[in-house]
């Protein structure tokens, strides 16, 4: 319970007013002599039971009467916890807008529920000032009033997921920047770990940020942990377009999740087996019955439908063909599912290409290692790939194909000059640079790094990364046989870089500088000097995930994350100063494999190249959707000549939801309210209850009207009266 | 010369003077030791006949009825009714409790107003008139006497009594059914603050020896209200321990109390066959009077 006018609280002292005239009558007795002694005696030892008590009756209905009406002056609100806090000078809200809000609990969806329930509350707690953070570019903007919330296309929700501790990172610089007084934070979210990212190191600079805060900051989270477990979620998980001749089919791979209430926090999985009268062991094997369902293609206009059985959380439908039309080289598609609790889910959306040719250039002065690279680089892992290297002199770089290039093999002296701009260029529209050490040394540097001293001496890989980067472990998690390479000789390093594998002696042998878009890595060796060419599976993968990442941009469809192309238009503003050095975020939103364009970061990255997103076409999605918030919204796009698939992250599809716990650790030390919405309910989550103090008052008046009244007695009419005479 | 009457603040002349047509008469025959306007228990020789006899020897052949012998060949006697004087035994309560009076007069003081009208009007019909003061026992008797002389004795009685003590009305009763002789007229001035079941053995006793009992019940109005606007500390005036109370939570189990006990004592006086009044001491005295003198005329004694 909090107030809003609680400085009228003050006067709650004034309760034991009735008290106090009480002891004050007390002392203001009168004595008398008395001759009915007898009677007096007789009415005090009847004094007993309600008698007894009705006089502190009284006294305790006087007294809360006073209070009753202090309360009711003092406007009280129903809510989590008692408050005496009134007013707040800022509130920031903070409106989860992952595609898990669109679910629907007892036929509210949790987003509307939300919204609701915060315009309620807020409206009635009142502040001077509204600010909503946007979950998409965390960047915070005052709304008129919290009924706004419904208005407000920004805080609609997207298939993007939301970054809560970034959102809270924005609160606390308004906070701190604006310098604002005593501030309220309201957070609705349905408490998705993916949402949330508990584990993240932000959380505890956060908490201590709030806490460094001169003024009181509260924290109110308006919680909607429900799951429906029996939502099923879609998702295409791999898809290939194979050439069958002159015509094609796609191959499609899609995974169904269910959504287990495991997923759900204990506490709440216990009160849904409760609601249902199961046990735990019922539940476990609830998800396991099987429920069927169809599935719906559509490629291009053109529709099919296949049913499938599903059993457990999770399915997986393998390469599935769907033909295509004669010719049909590129278009895009849609797979649905019928409509259930999360509509969010039940759409995926996906782009198709025939790969773009993988062109790589070899710049080295050894024509031996020159043809090693070449040979690598133009050997295709796939016969539906088209892989081309060339080798060209450093001199003859300017009239290179560029613009077609995946990957350029460096094995010359560091570029300077011009040859430095242009391989730069290169990097920035997403190109793929792998610089092996050249025979002679020329000291020059490229983006702070330069080659040392060739060192003599048989070394061994003693560690590599293996969860990511050009080192990391095969789709089935095999690691590559790193550890088996043998290095006769490599040359040093120095600089600003990041070691993706490191030699016994602690010298770096493949490492990578961090840059925007494109990726620039330095290998310390050569084949000629190690194992690379006898042991040619590591060199092969090396060299053809750098193509693949390089050939990325070379191709006409993206699929994307939604919300994850937002970030690319901030980066693309950012590479235009140069700031190579800025952290590139990097999320694995699920791709492709082999055969289409990865979902990742790195697509983004390529997409640097594309037009605004203003330019964006919608060809399939959300019609309501506005044309500055395609990005965030699932769908397919067209612009400049590309195609555009935006999903969902598929951390929205696994995640579970945080534990009471988990959440009290978030803000632990903070001053932290939670209330559990229920979407189903239609009453405000917060309200004005003074109505009810002030009927508590007029009845506590009227009980101590009654109590108090002269009851007529039967005894006393029959006494005398005056000249009566028996 | 005769001495200058001393003024009593107790007697009205005037009331008294008023009250003097009023006639003060018995509800039974009474025994007398002179002749008197109140019936007797004894045949007499008034002019009013009574009853038949048969003779037997030793009655006085004086009274032998010859008409009746001529009639019937039998002697009869015949016999008139005698009327005789009374004797007005006053007992008043002088017990601390009696001391109690929120208005002009306390209970006490307008006994005493009675009690001096009551013996005025009983001598002056030459009844005779005796006086007892109760408190914690027999405080003070005088006997009855019919001579006027006596009546200044007992005024100057009456206008020494000082209330003090505890009430020792049973007892005392039991004590004066015995000593004053059969047929009596015995008037109890008093707030009959006692058990209710000892006076009915009191009022019991006193009609077995054949006394025509009157009993003034005299109430302040402030014991029968009990209004009170603040907490009081109650003394009691018989000498007992204070009570501290607030009387408005109390006045409803005060007056239920008052009234189990005023109930009781009103069938305790109807079953003993009490002359009994209860009387606010706001009232007028000389009204109460006048209600028990008609009531008394319309009640007189037969014999």
């Amino acid at each position: 319970m909090s107030f809003l006018q609680p400085a009228l609280l003050l006067g709650l002292p004034l309760m034991v007013l009735p008290i106090v005239i009480h002891l004050i009558n007390q002392r203001r007795y009168q004595t008398m002599p008395w001759g009915a002694m007898q009677f007096l005696l007789t009415a005090t030892r009847m004094s007993r039971g309600f008698a007894r008590i009705r006089q502190w009756l009284i006294l305790l209905l006087r007294t809360l009467v006073i209070g009753a009406l202090l309360l009711a002056v003092s406007r009280p609100l129903a809510s989590g916890r008692f408050s005496f806090a009134g007013r707040a000078d800022t509130t920031i809200i903070l409106l989860d807008r992952s595609p898990s809000m669109m679910q629907k609990v007892a036929g509210v969806l949790k987003w509307n529920a939300a919204a609701r329930q915060l315009a309620s509350a807020l409206q009635t707690v009142g502040s001077a000032r509204w600010i909503l953070v946007d979950s998409d570019s965390g960047i915070p903007r005052e709304i008129a009033s919290p009924d706004a919330l419904w208005e407000l296309p920004d805080a609609r929700p997207t298939s993007a997921a939301s970054n809560m501790p970034a959102m809270l990172q924005a609160a606390h610089d308004y906070i701190e920047t604006n310098q604002t007084g005593r501030t309220e934070i309201w957070i609705a979210s349905d408490l998705r770990a993916n949402d949330w990212r508990a584990e993240s190191g932000l959380w505890r600079e956060l908490r201590n940020g709030f806490m460094e805060f001169a003024q009181s900051v509260r924290i109110h989270l308006l919680a909607y942990p429900q799951v429906v477990p029996e939502n099923i979620a879609v998702r295409v998980a791999k898809l290939q377009r194979i050439s069958t001749g002159n015509s094609g089919e796609l191959s499609i791979s899609l995974d169904f999740t269910r959504e287990d209430i495991l997923s759900a926090p204990i506490a709440h999985a216990e009160k849904v087996a409760r609601d249902r009268g199961e046990d735990g062991a019922q539940d476990e094997g609830r998800t396991d019955r099987p429920i069927t369902f169809p599935v719906q293609f559509e490629v291009d206009g053109a529709r099919s439908e296949l049913t499938v059985e599903m059993s457990g959380s999770h399915y997986a439908l393998k390469d599935h063909r769907i033909a295509l039309a004669q010719h049909q080289r590129s278009g895009w598609g849609r797979v649905s599912i019928p409509t259930d609790a999360n509509r969010a889910d039940n759409d995926f959306y996906f782009v198709f290409d025939t790969p773009a040719p993988r062109h790589t250039l070899v710049v080295s002065d050894d024509a031996q290692n020159a043809n090693m690279l070449k040979l690598a680089a133009s050997i295709s892992p796939d016969s539906a790939i088209r892989c081309q290297a060339e080798v060209v002199p450093a001199g003859q770089l300017a009239t290179a194909a560029w613009g077609e290039t995946a990957l350029l093999l460096w094995q010359v002296p560091l570029p300077v000059g011009a040859t430095a701009t242009l391989v730069h260029s290169f990097v920035e529209r997403g190109g793929q640079v792998l610089f092996l050490p050249p025979h002679e040394q020329a000291g020059d540097e490229w983006l702070g790094v330069r080659w040392g001293t060739w060192i003599d001496g048989r070394r061994a890989v003693t560690a590599w990364r293996g969860d990511e980067g050009l080192l990391a472990n095969t789709e089935s998690g095999a690691a590559l046989p790193v550890g088996k390479l043998a290095v006769h000789k490599y040359c040093t390093l120095s600089g600003e870089l990041t070691p993706l594998a490191t030699l016994d002696g602690g010298d770096p042998l493949l490492a990578r500088i961090t840059t925007d878009h494109g990726g620039v890595y330095f290998l310390a060796t050569t084949p000629a000097h190690s194992s690379l060419a006898s042991q040619g599976v590591m060199w092969y993968v090396v060299i053809q995930r750098a193509l693949a990442k390089g050939a990325i941009r070379l191709a006409a469809t993206h699929n994307l994350v939604a919300g994850e192309s937002s970030r690319w238009t901030t980066q693309s503003s950012k590479s235009q100063s140069h700031n190579l050095k800025s952290p590139s975020p990097v999320n694995g939103g699920g791709g492709f494999g082999v055969g289409s364009k990865s979902v990742s970061a790195e697509t983004t990255e390529s997409l640097a190249r594309t037009p605004s997103r203003i330019e964006w076409h919608q060809l399939a999605g959300d019609q309501e959707t506005i044309s500055t918030a395609y990005a965030e919204h699932q769908g397919v796009y067209e612009t400049g000549g590309n195609l555009l698939a935006v999903n969902r992250p598929i951390a929205e599809d696994y995640a579970r939801v945080l534990t009471d716990t988990q959440i009290r650790e978030l803000f632990v030390g903070l001053d932290f309210v939670r209330i559990d919405g229920s979407p189903g309910n239609d009453r405000g989550m917060i309200e004005e209850i003074w109505r009810m103090f002030l009927a508590m008052m007029v009845v506590a008046m009227l009980i101590e009207a009654v109590l108090c009244m002269p009851r007529r007695s039967v005894t006393r009419s029959l006494v005398l009266s005056k000249g009566a005479v028996s | 010369m005769l001495p200058t009457p001393k003024p009593r603040s107790f007697v009205d002349p005037q009331v008294l003077a008023r009250l003097s047509g009023l006639p003060l008469f018995a509800r039974r025959p009474m025994q007398g030791a002179v002749s008197g306007r109140h019936p007797s228990a004894q045949r007499g020789a008034s002019v009013e006949f009574a009853e038949y006899r048969k003779y037997v020897p030793g009655d006085d052949l004086r009274r032998l009825d010859w008409r009746a012998y001529g009639r019937s060949d039998r002697f009869y006697v015949k016999e008139f009714e005698a009327d005789t004087n009374l004797r007005c035994c006053l007992i008043v309560d002088t017990s601390g409790s009696m001391g109690f009076g929120s208005g002009a007069v306390n209970k006490v003081q307008y006994a005493r107003q009675l009690a001096a009208a009551l013996s005025y009007l009983a001598v002056q019909q030459g009844d005779a008139v005796g006086l007892s003061c109760v408190a914690e026992g027999l405080v003070q008797s005088i006997p009855p006497r019919r001579n006027p002389a006596h009546l200044r004795h007992l005024f100057d009685v009456l206008e020494n009594i000082q209330t003090q003590g505890e009430t020792s009305l049973v007892p005392v009763l039991h004590e004066l059914a015995e000593t004053l002789g059969q047929r009596a007229l015995v008037v109890i001035l008093s707030d009959f603050f006692v058990e209710t079941q000892l006076l009915r053995d009191c009022f019991e006793h006193l009609r077995f020896r054949k006394h025509d009992v009157t009993a003034f019940q005299l109430l302040d109005p402030l014991e029968l209200d009990f209004q009170f606007q603040r907490p009081m500390r109650f003394l009691d005036l018989e000498g007992g321990s204070s009570i501290f109370a607030e009387p408005t939570e109390i006045v409803d189990r005060y007056h239920r109390a008052l009234h189990e006990h005023l109930q009781t004592l009103r069938h305790v006086m109807v079953n003993t066959a009490v002359d009994y009044h209860q009387v606010r001491i706001d009232e007028d005295y000389e009204q109460v009077l006048v209600r028990l003198l008609v009531g008394r005329t319309q009640r007189r004694g037969r014999r």
